[in-house]
Formats: C-alpha cells, sequence, structure tokens
C-alpha cells in the first residue's frame, strides 16, 4: 500500500477516473455566520483517503456536502464524473442511493429491520445497486456478513440483539452491498476496541479493494492513517 | 419512490413498536365497532320497527288521525276515540273485496297490560317481519269465554304458565281498582315471543269481554248481576261494538279503493290506514335518535384518531436516527413522509379488519339472547354500500392523520446532515 500525505496535486484531466473532487467547497449554516471552507480533494477511483480533523472542525458538514446531502455556498463537489453540487436535491438523494454507502459513528441500523433486510437496503432503493447484486442479492449480502465474520445465527435476528463491533460490521456490509464508487465513513471505529478497530478496517479495506470501491474515512485518530493511500488535514479554517 | 419498500418498511416498522400501537389499533377498533354496530342496530330496529304489522293491509277504526289510529290498534299506546259498531262491521266482513277482518276490542288491562279481545282469526290471519305468523309456544289458543291467551312478555314477567288462573282490570292503567274479580280468567296458551307489541297484551274472546262487563254496565261491579261461567254459557255475548279492525284484502291492488270506501263510509265516520305509511311516518318522528346516537359514535372515533396522532407525534423522537439512516441511504424525504402515512393506514386496516370481526362475533353470539328477551331479529348480515363507506373513510382518515407527523418528518428529514442526528 502507498502511503502519501497529500493527496495528488495533478488535476485528472480524465474526472471518469476520480472518484471524489471538491473545488474551493464552502458552506454557512446561518446567513451572517463566516462561512466554513473545506480543502480540494481529489480522490482516484479505488483508492482509499484518510479526512483528519479535531472535533468542530466541520467533519460532519463535509460529509454531509460530499453526500449530497447539503448543497455547497461556493465551490463544486464532483462524485464519479457527476457534479453533485449542480443537482437538485432529489436528484442528489437519488445519486447516493446508486453510487454512495455510508458508515455513522454508531447507532447505523434501522431498528426494526434484520441484519440481513439492513444489509439489503441500499438495493431496494437503488435499481443500480441490485443490479451489482444480481443474479441474487441476498446470496451477496450472505457473502459480505460471511466475509465480514457476522456469524449466520445472527442474520434473521433484530439489529439490536448484536455486539457494537457486529452492529459496525453491518452497517459496513450495507455500505459495501451493490460495490458503490464511494464509501463515507464518519468515526466509524471510535466506539470500537483497538483489536476489533483494526480487524474492522482491514475487513472494510479490503472488501471495498476487491469491487473498486474508493474509502473517505474520517477519524480523529492519527494512528489510522497508515492503513490509506492519502491523508487530508480538516483544519475547520474559515475562508 | 419506492411503494413496494416503503410498504415493507412500513410493515416492519409498525410489528418492532407493536406494543405502544396496539392500545392505540384497540381504542381505534373498539370505537369502529361502536359505529358499525350502531349503523347495524339503527338499520335492523328500524327494519324490525316498519314490519311491527305485515300482511295487514287497512287498520279500520273509528273516524281519527292516522297515527292515532296505529298507536291504539297496534302499540296498545292510548285509547280509542270512538268505538266502531258490530253491524258496521258485519257489513264489511260482507265486502267482496276484504279477504279477511280480525275485530279488536279494547279497554281493560292487565297488571298494565292491555286486553285485546279478538277471535281465532287474530291467531289466523295476523303476521309480522317478512310475513311470520303467529305461534303459541305452549297450550291452544281460547276457545271458552273465561280463557286467555299470554302475550310472550307478560307471561315470562310474570312467570305465567298454562292453566293459570288470572284476574283482569277495568280500564287501562296498572293500578286499576276494579277488577273483575267476580269473572277470573284461565290461561289457556302463550304466544311465541315476536319482538312486536303483541309481546306485551293478553288476548281473550269477544264474547269473555262482553261476559265480565255484565253488571259493570255503571262502571263498577253492581253485586249479584255479574255473572258466572254457568251463566256466561247460556247468554248471548255478541259484542255490540268493536274498537277497530284489521282487514287483508283479496287484492292489493284496491287498497286504496278501498280505503276511500272506508273513510267515506256512510252510517258511521270510520278511518282506514295503511299500517306500512303510518308506521315509517312513526319512525321519521321518533327515529332522529338514531342520528344523535351516530353523531357520537363520530365523536368517539374522532378521540381515537386524536390519540393516534398523540402517540405518533410521541414516537416522533425514537424516529429521528432510523430517519437519518434512511435518508444517508439515499431515502428521499417523500418516502419518509410515505412511510408515515402508509403505517397509518395499514394501522386503520387493521383497526377495521378487527373491528369487523368482533362485531360479527358479538353479533352472532348475542343474536340468539337478543331473539329471546328482546325478539330483536338480528342476524349477520353482509354490509351495505354505506356501512362499507363508512368503514373505507377510516383508513382515509387514518392516512390524512398520518399527514400531521410525515410532514414534520418530511421538513426535518430535508434538513438532516449526515451524522448529525446519530452519536452527536
Amino acid at each position: 500500500m502507498k502511503i502519501r500525505t497529500q493527496p495528488d496535486p495533478q488535476p485528472a484531466s480524465d474526472t471518469e477516473t476520480l472518484a471524489i473532487q471538491t473545488r474551493s467547497l464552502e458552506f454557512q449554516w446561518q446567513p451572517r455566520q463566516k462561512p466554513l471552507a473545506f480543502p480540494d480533494i481529489h480522490l482516484l477511483a479505488g483508492e482509499h483517503l484518510f479526512l483528519h480533523g479535531p472535533s468542530g472542525a466541520g467533519k460532519s458538514t463535509f460529509l454531509s456536502l460530499l453526500s449530497g446531502m447539503l448543497a455547497p455556498v461556493t465551490g463544486s463537489v464532483t462524485i464519479l464524473g457527476t457534479e453533485l453540487s449542480a443537482l437538485p436535491a432529489s436528484a442528489r438523494d437519488r445519486f447516493r442511493a446508486n453510487h454512495l454507502g455510508v458508515i455513522f459513528q454508531q447507532f447505523n441500523l434501522v431498528p426494526y429491520l434484520t441484519v440481513l433486510a439492513n444489509v439489503t437496503l441500499p438495493c431496494s432503493l437503488s435499481k443500480l445497486r441490485s443490479k451489482a447484486t444480481a443474479p441474487n442479492t441476498d446470496e451477496e449480502a450472505h457473502r459480505l456478513l460471511s466475509a465480514l465474520a457476522i456469524p449466520e445465527g445472527l442474520w434473521h435476528r433484530k439489529v439490536t440483539q448484536l455486539s457494537i463491533g457486529q452492529q459496525q460490521r453491518v452497517a459496513a456490509a450495507r455500505a459495501l452491498i451493490g460495490a458503490p464508487g464511494v464509501i463515507l465513513a464518519d468515526e466509524p471505529t471510535s466506539a470500537l476496541d483497538t483489536d476489533n478497530r483494526d480487524r474492522f478496517l482491514k475487513l472494510l479495506l479490503n472488501l471495498a479493494d476487491k469491487r473498486n470501491t474508493s474509502v473517505l474515512f474520517v477519524s480523529h485518530d492519527h494512528r489510522l492513517a497508515s492503513h490509506f493511500h492519502h491523508r487530508v488535514e480538516l483544519s475547520g479554517g474559515h475562508a | 419512490m419506492n411503494i413496494r419498500l416503503t410498504l415493507s418498511l412500513a410493515l416492519a416498522s409498525l410489528w418492532h413498536r407493536r406494543r405502544v400501537l396496539a392500545l392505540v389499533c384497540l381504542t381505534l377498533t373498539l370505537s369502529i365497532s361502536l359505529l358499525l354496530g350502531i349503523q347495524y342496530l339503527r338499520t335492523e330496529v328500524r327494519h324490525s320497527f316498519t314490519s311491527t304489522v305485515s300482511g295487514t293491509d287497512l287498520i279500520i277504526g273509528a273516524r281519527s288521525g292516522q297515527l292515532n289510529l296505529l298507536l291504539y290498534t297496534v302499540f296498545h299506546i292510548g285509547d280509542p276515540t270512538n268505538n266502531v259498531s258490530w253491524d258496521t262491521f258485519q257489513s264489511l266482513e260482507d265486502d267482496a273485496r276484504i279477504d279477511w277482518l280480525i275485530p279488536i276490542s279494547l279497554g281493560d288491562s292487565y297488571r298494565g297490560y292491555r286486553v285485546v279481545g279478538t277471535d281465532a282469526r287474530f291467531l289466523e290471519h295476523f303476521q309480522y317481519g317478512q310475513g311470520t305468523a303467529l305461534e303459541l309456544g305452549e297450550g291452544r289458543w281460547f276457545e271458552g269465554v273465561f280463557e286467555v291467551v299470554l302475550g310472550a312478555r307478560v307471561a315470562r314477567e310474570f312467570g305465567h304458565a298454562t292453566g293459570d288462573s288470572i284476574v283482569l282490570s277495568h280500564g287501562a292503567g296498572r293500578t286499576s281498582f276494579s277488577n273483575h274479580e267476580q269473572t277470573p280468567f284461565t290461561v289457556s296458551g302463550i304466544l311465541e315471543s315476536t319482538g312486536t307489541p303483541v309481546d306485551q297484551a293478553v288476548y281473550v274472546s269477544l264474547a269473555g269481554i262482553e261476559a265480565m262487563h255484565v253488571g259493570w254496565e255503571s262502571g263498577v261491579a253492581i253485586p249479584g248481576r255479574t255473572l258466572t261461567p254457568d251463566q256466561a254459557s247460556e247468554r248471548d255475548l255478541t259484542p255490540s261494538n268493536l274498537s277497530a279492525a284489521y282487514a287483508g284484502l283479496k287484492q292489493r291492488l284496491l287498497t286504496f279503493q278501498v280505503q276511500r270506501d272506508i273513510n267515506q263510509f256512510n252510517r258511521e265516520p270510520l278511518s282506514a290506514i295503511l299500517p306500512g305509511v303510518a308506521l315509517s311516518e312513526l319512525w321519521r318522528l321518533m327515529g332522529q335518535f338514531e342520528n344523535v346516537l351516530l353523531a357520537i359514535t363520530g365523536l368517539v372515533i374522532i378521540t381515537s384518531f386524536i390519540g393516534l396522532v398523540a402517540v405518533l407525534l410521541s414516537i416522533q423522537a425514537q424516529r429521528a436516527h432510523e430517519i437519518s439512516i434512511l435518508r444517508a441511504t439515499g431515502a428521499s424525504p417523500r418516502l419518509i413522509a410515505a412511510l408515515q402515512v402508509f403505517e397509518c393506514v395499514v394501522l386503520g386496516l387493521v383497526a377495521c379488519a378487527l373491528a369487523l370481526a368482533l362485531s360479527a362475533l358479538l353479533v352472532s353470539a348475542l343474536g340468539p339472547w337478543l331473539q329471546s328477551q328482546y325478539g330483536l331479529q338480528i342476524r349477520l348480515r353482509p354490509l351495505n354500500t354505506s356501512e362499507w363507506m363508512l368503514l373505507a373513510a377510516v383508513p382515509v382518515v387514518a392516512g390524512l392523520v398520518g399527514l400531521i407527523p410525515a410532514l414534520g418528518a418530511w421538513f426535518r428529514s430535508r434538513s438532516i446532515t449526515l451524522g448529525s442526528a446519530p452519536g452527536e
């Protein structure tokens, strides 16, 4: 694995090969507030990025911009060649369903669905991801759950019966299913102990590599950076 | 928007919250059952009421209003304005268009219930409901002068059986002081319950009425002048007048013609009414209460829907992180809102199904009891269009009610950011 501390400065002429590209992103919550400025990112498809930032640096805001849940005040977000920031909200929702996987810090799963139903949820929301798991969505979910070491006995149980580590791995399976181009992970290991954390990371990145999925991983923990191709510092600076 | 996904999510979500929602669903079920029950009962009661008399084409009495004649002949309420002479009755019997006549003679009572003087034609021709004939549950119809047949309610209330001896009172009213003690009657039979005013009367022969009034010409019994059973059998006890008569015509088509002829009868002022028309008019006067009842039930249903909204809104806080997961996975705010509406509609449908089952169970369980106690004929029948409409309104209203939390969720889910709700 190559380790680079800076994103590739060379702008890719062929945007198709770029997983994430942002340009001079700015966002403000209140009109009179100073806008938050975010670093430009160029991430090649299939490569992984570690985004480091202390609490309050605007990590959640940045991820919301990248996932299209927020629209930037200025600047642009381009994911997999599509300029997300130029799309209307409903198209951004559709794009997110089709091309993005998301893992939160905790409480990742819909409490009233089984483990399996949680994993296949993106395929129910997106025909594209459903097709990517053809011929059998459930079998792909089984493969992912097995790879992520979730015992088969839990697959048809309610998610509330799972440990936190298991829940996070089920969330990883959900993010991975249907091979989305990009996975956004918001401190998914912060609630895990060291062993579980490293295991989780290895499994996630390994499975993402097999699917040519880029992972953008946010954490305040420097030690994890070694697992990633690139590293970006989120300073939380104002423009 | 993905309807299959929304529906499956809604079902899973409802099942997950079944403990909280079971109570709301129960409230809704009970209020829908109440609505169905009242709607059902009022049609059945109206049906039962308007078929208090059937098969009788005309009721003939002294000149009076339609309702007055109906009330004192059929319902034993109020008194005849005047009598019909026996001669007139006989001339009606000679009318070729009239198939049969039932003589009715009123005036006395038995412990608050009317004594009806009539003859065997009452048993033979009187019908109620859908042309149901009267039947004797016990004993036989009266034959002797001092024999009496009891209505089912009278027999049940006073615990009478055939062979009992009873004393009738002079005049109407429960506490009459002048009893026909010299001429006791023997119960010869008891009628089956009909659920009509027939149950609330006792029946004696016209001769019996005459016999017990011999010696009562001044209004009280004059000692020594009343009849003994032996004397009665020797006397001619043909009545001189009657209170009214039920008539059946040979041809229904002639009803209005015969009615007009009777109303214009030369020798005596008479009135003839069509019992079905009079009963409908009476129901129109009394039937207002059913609308009030229905309105109250409507309020009960509104109350349960308010309860539903309260529960749904209180659940919203718990749903915040579920909604943010769905949003992050790519669900649109519309799907989030539709989820809430679907849940309410499904809840409404479940409550409707439960209410139908509950009502069917109650009707089939209570039907026989109501029949025997009150003579109300309530059987399971398919719902009519307006009842289906009422039922269908429930999930529709539930969906509209679901819009309240749905709009809230829609607004919130538009401004949700990644990772803003869960964990932070």
